[in-house]
């Protein structure tokens, strides 16, 4: 067995290009979930009994099936139902969108629940209108509470792209796989992959704890 | 004398329970009410209908002649004339004293800033804590809490005080502070509705004690009257245990 570390610097620029994919993925990805998520786990918060449960199935659907299928049925199931088709790359973003919101929303909603119904009743009772009371009042206090839940899954996502690899998008983990299929250097081309996405999800971690501190207050 | 709560054959519901039966009250300007009762007997229930965080299933209920059922927008007027103050004082978490109590002010009566930490500045001292105004709830105790949270309900400019136990939460030493402050108001000509097992408040503050029982007004009178002088057996065994 010989490994050669050097041979990964030839194949950096590759992999930093898959990265950058992997990032954009996620950060877009992302960006919409927590927009969805937010929404959804605000109709189980305060919707009625109609959005309650509208969104009470969105999420039991997409956390009860693995994000593999979900993917699958985008790409290959959506256009034979509904004769829409999407190039892999959308197709990775709002696979991202749809199931990051799914447990975004269960954060948000377990945030806002967790802050306790006196506030909210103190809010009403000096006149503030409902939304003032979620704005003012329940969502600073639930803001603090979503960070490192709301930060575990920005990590998870990120890894979920590496998935993407099965409808073809040239993320971090498929261009390790094109890499492989050319040279056989399983130890250094993995090990190099692995790498980066330490770097990212590290870097993740570190900018959570720094906010987390930030706002230490309560 | 007009009156400034009116409770018309008023019902409350929770389901199959009924926790409200067809009370009828009309309370005065000026008055102060004290509100005892076993537990569960209703005396929260027919408070938080006053300001609408429980709706009544049947009667009416008017403050300052505006029904409870009236809607959202009515019903945010109401509370703008009736103050609340909780026993687990509920003061928000994220705000200082000060924030607590000009936020009202700023965004129920549209008060400017400065205009609104000055007068919210004003009723800290008014309540005795004019130096804690850049303090957090949780750097306060127990009493200055509660009193934070009755300058806060005094910022809305309200007609009328309502008080759900305002000292049971508190340790024996610090519940006079409380109380203080609540006399105040009250010589203040303040209309105020108080739940409270604090007898010698009720006899001193107190113009008029009513026994809540089972949902029903059981015993309407002077405080002084009854206290001594319970019209009742199960008022006498209830006075007996507080
Ligand atoms: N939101 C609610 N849902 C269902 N039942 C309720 C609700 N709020 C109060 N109740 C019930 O209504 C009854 C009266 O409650 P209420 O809080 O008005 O009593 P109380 O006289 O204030 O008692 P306490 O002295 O214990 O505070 C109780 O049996 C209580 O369990
Ligand atoms: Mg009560």
């Amino acid at each position: 067995m010989n490994i050669d570390w050097s041979i990964v610097i030839g194949f950096l620029p590759a992999l930093l290009n898959g990265a950058k994919i992997t990032l954009y993925i996620t950060v877009t990805g992302l960006i919409g979930g927590i927009a969805l998520g937010a929404v959804i786990g605000l109709m189980r918060a305060y919707g009625g009994y109609i959005l309650n449960t509208l969104a009470f199935i969105y999420v039991e659907i997409i956390r009860g099936t693995p994000i593999v299928v979900q993917v699958m049925f985008l790409y290959f199931a959506l256009p034979v139902l509904v004769d829409i088709r999407i190039d892999p790359m959308t197709t990775a973003i709002l696979a991202i969108v749809i199931n990051a919101g799914a447990y975004v929303a269960e954060i948000v909603r377990g945030a806002v629940l967790s802050i306790s119904k006196g506030l909210t009743e103190a809010g009403r009772a000096i006149g503030l209108p409902r939304w003032k009371v979620v704005v003012y009042i329940v969502g600073p206090l639930a803001f603090r509470r979503l960070i490192p839940p709301l930060g575990n899954q920005c990590i998870v996502s990120l890894k979920d792209t590496s998935l993407f690899i099965v409808i073809g998008v040239g993320e971090l983990t498929r261009t390790g796989q094109e890499i492989m299929a050319a040279n056989f250097r399983a130890v250094e081309i993995w090990t190099a992959v692995a790498v980066f996405y330490l770097i990212m999800t590290g870097t993740l971690s570190l900018l959570l704890r720094i906010i987390e501190k930030r706002m230490r207050i309560l | 004398m007009s009156a400034i709560i009116e409770f018309k054959n008023v019902s409350k519901h929770f389901g199959q329970l009924k926790v409200l039966d067809k009370v009828d009250l009309d309370i005065n300007r000026g008055e102060v009410v004290v509100l005892i009762g076993p537990s569960g007997s209703g005396k929260s229930t027919l408070l938080r209908c006053i300001n609408g965080l429980e709706m009544i299933t049947s009667g009416d209920l008017l403050v300052d002649g505006m029904s409870v059922k009236g809607g959202n927008k009515t019903l945010r007027e109401i509370r703008q004339e009736a103050g609340m103050v909780f026993q687990q004082f509920n003061l928000f978490p994220q705000m200082t004293a000060l924030e607590n109590v000009a936020f009202g002010q700023r965004h129920v009566r549209k008060m400017g800033r400065k205009a609104a930490d000055n007068s919210a500045q004003e009723l800290l001292e008014k309540v005795g804590l004019g130096d804690k105004s850049k303090h957090y709830p949780h750097e306060l105790s127990g009493g200055q809490q509660q009193r934070v949270a009755i300058a806060r309900a005094l910022a809305i400019k309200p007609k009328v005080m309502l008080f759900d136990e305002p000292t049971s939460a508190l340790d024996p030493e610090l519940k006079q502070e409380v109380l203080n402050v609540m006399q105040k108001l009250a010589e203040e000509q303040m209309t105020m509705v108080v739940v409270t097992h604090e007898m010698s408040f009720a006899k001193q503050v107190g113009t008029r004690l009513i026994f809540m029982e089972h949902g029903k007004i059981a015993v309407d009178a002077n405080p002084v009257d009854v206290i001594d002088n319970p019209p009742n057996d199960r008022m006498k065994d209830f006075l007996r245990h507080v």
